[in-house]
């Protein structure tokens, strides 16, 4: 097939007869001067169920944080890859996570999103279960007969749970390699994100803000660490900061531009990335310049780590999770064309109550859901789905800047805060998952 | 503006229904200018999740008067994306109880729903769909200096407040 054949190719006529109905190593194209991707990895039911297989069932996905968690009881259930889980403390402290359903009949235990609990009763036929997972109990056992061996009918664990800085990540691949070693670099800025709080420690508030919207779950990827968009999606948030007189507008404006060293969008190995900014995101709560604040951040981590800690960052783990300045934020791809998204506010532990209560309210501000922020986002991302409807033109392009990034001695490709080189990151992952049989390695 | 005439009488249900039954009108009239005059200036605008407290938690909404003219701002003075098209709305309002009254204070109760289109090219995703939104809310209405109702405070607890949004950025 000639290029211009295939540019203009019908919708639904596929070269290839093989399993996949469409080359997947043509989806991302790499090159020189040029990084595009195909439209259809928004739209495609076969490549969505693949991208499940093979890096959503293969991946680090984040499913908690420890302080949802905090009393041995304490549960939580979570999705992990479209499986049911429960996350549990169990009597020992320690974590666990099980999946949702009674090894009985397959029943789920658990209806109730959080909740404390020493044991799981199933509703189905009374076999009740300890919350590490433990079978302690069958109702009207002796139909069973002596033969009958019940030591592989624990509630079966999650294959791998390991937390970082209290972030509580589970993988379906028993082959992972360790957390820390998938995160690699992301580590270091993860550690920055929690060291806000001078105990080190970040937690949860009670409620989560959830969005659902019909479109694909790699929009709200390509989004959080995009730099580019910020003038022109969020004017209508410029002009509320303009109006209450934050900053002035071309203030505004000329800070979203700045080229720094620490302004600067950056791709990861693994699909990381992310969007740092020196000075803060602009309409943010500065709670970052208070005398007070500032010196028990130099007390307990040093002064010489006082502006990397305060350096403002929306940082992406792929494929599952962003850690933003006041929230969380995870992702759960529902269908090629519908996706559900957490934004978790987080609270700074050993810090004055009043400050948190504050970035509360200005979390609602930007990214609740009748914010004057992120509720533009989302709107882009279904002027997304509905563009990616039409297949005759083929590539979305992801070229800026890929002239002018430079590469790191970690693998870092640090580019200007408006490039495009986190999106590469997460395409390179993506195709380099999406095209191995094997799990991440 | 509603009036009473007579300072010193409490809130009968008319007068009551008379009052959201304008808020309903001037919202659906986008008219957000006038619908914040039927508050007072000290006056709170929430739509809370679950333990309805915001030190702990996130409300879907908890605008003080700064920032209910704020989102008026946006959705008279701005091209929010959001609401581009703009959601046209139907506010029907039953159930009006006056809970508790005396002469200038008055806290009453009714049930709401909004019904939600964007136009636009309805073909396209996210567009054209008409959409309800059940809630119940609580006002508490204050007797103004000239003799008028105004609304202190108005919280909706929306049927679904816990579950996931999807363009929430009209007023409901
Ligand atoms: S399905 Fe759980 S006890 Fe039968
Ligand atoms: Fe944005």
């Amino acid at each position: 097939m000639t290029r211009s054949q295939e540019h203009n190719r019908v919708p639904g006529q596929q070269a290839s007869q093989d399993d996949d109905p469409f080359p997947l190593d043509d989806l991302v194209l790499d090159e020189p001067y040029r990084f595009r991707v195909d439209g259809r990895v928004y739209t495609d039911a076969h490549l969505f169920a693949l991208e499940m297989d093979r890096i959503w069932r293969r991946s680090w996905l984040y499913v908690g944080h420890e302080s949802e968690i905090r009393e041995p009881g304490d549960y939580r259930t979570a999705v992990l890859a479209r499986e049911p889980i429960i996350l549990s403390r169990g009597e020992d402290g320690g974590i666990h996570a099980v999946f949702n359903r009674c090894m009985h009949r397959g029943a789920a235990l658990c209806r109730d999103d959080r909740g404390h609990a020493n044991h799981f009763r199933c509703p189905y036929h009374n076999w009740v279960y300890r919350n590490d997972g433990t079978l302690v109990g069958m109702a009207q056992k002796s139909g069973y007969g002596s033969h009958f061996d019940t030591s592989e009918l624990d509630l079966v664990p999650v294959p791998r749970l390991e937390a970082y800085r209290g972030l509580i990540f589970a993988n379906l691949d028993p082959a992972a390699p360790a957390l820390q070693e998938r995160l690699g670099p992301s580590a270091w800025y993860i550690d920055q994100w929690a060291d806000r709080s001078p105990t080190g420690q970040m937690s949860v508030a009670e409620g989560v803000h959830r969005y659902s919207y019909p479109g694909n779950w790699k929009f709200q990827l390509e989004n959080g660490v995009d730099g580019y968009h910020g003038n022109y999606v969020h004017d209508s948030f410029v002009k509320i900061l303009h109006r209450a007189g934050d900053r002035s507008r071309q203030d505004v404006v000329r800070a979203r531009n700045r080229l720094g060293s620490n302004a600067s969008a950056k791709g990861l190995p693994r699909g990381d990335g992310l969007l740092e900014r020196e000075d803060g995101m602009l309409g943010t709560f500065d709670y970052a310049s208070r005398d007070e604040y500032r010196r028990s951040l130099v007390e307990a981590h040093g002064s010489a780590r006082l502006q990397d800690i305060l350096t403002q960052r929306n940082l992406l783990i792929f494929p599952s999770v962003y850690l933003f300045e006041s929230h969380i934020r995870v992702i759960r791809p529902i269908s090629p064309t519908s996706t559900i998204v957490d934004t978790i506010p987080t609270r700074i532990e050993g810090i004055d109550d009043a400050i948190n209560t504050e970035r509360l309210r200005e979390h609602e501000r930007f990214f609740g859901p009748s914010s004057f922020g992120a509720t533009d986002d989302i709107e882009i991302f279904v002027l997304n789905q509905t563009g990616v409807q039409a297949e005759v033109p083929r590539w979305l392009d992801f070229s800026r800047g890929l002239e002018r990034e430079r590469v790191a001695d970690n693998g870092e490709r640090i580019g200007h805060s408006t490039d495009e080189a986190p999106q590469r990151a997460i395409y390179r992952e993506w195709r380099r998952m999406m095209l191995s049989g094997e799990g991440p390695s | 503006m509603i009036s009473d005439g007579a300072s010193g009488a409490a809130l009968s249900t008319e007068r009551a229904e008379a009052v959201l039954f304008e808020e309903a009108a001037r919202l659906d009239a986008r008219a957000f200018d006038a619908w914040l005059e039927l508050f007072t200036d000290d006056a709170i605008y929430w739509l809370p999740m679950g333990v309805e407290d915001p030190a702990r938690e996130p409300s879907l909404i908890f605008d003080d008067r700064a920032r209910m003219e704020e989102r008026v701002f946006r959705l008279m003075d701005t091209a929010a994306h959001a609401q581009l098209p703009p959601s046209r709305t139907q506010h029907d309002i039953t159930n009006v109880r006056v809970v508790e009254t005396t002469a200038d204070w008055a806290r009453v109760a009714c049930h709401l729903v909004v019904h939600e289109v964007r136009i636009g090219d309805p073909s396209q995703v996210g567009l054209g769909d008409v959409r309800s939104f059940p809630g119940r809310c609580e006002y508490v209405l204050r007797h103004g200096a000239e003799g008028q109702w105004l609304i202190a405070e108005k919280t909706v607890r929306l049927l679904a407040r816990e579950l996931p949004q999807y363009n929430l950025t009209f007023i409901v």
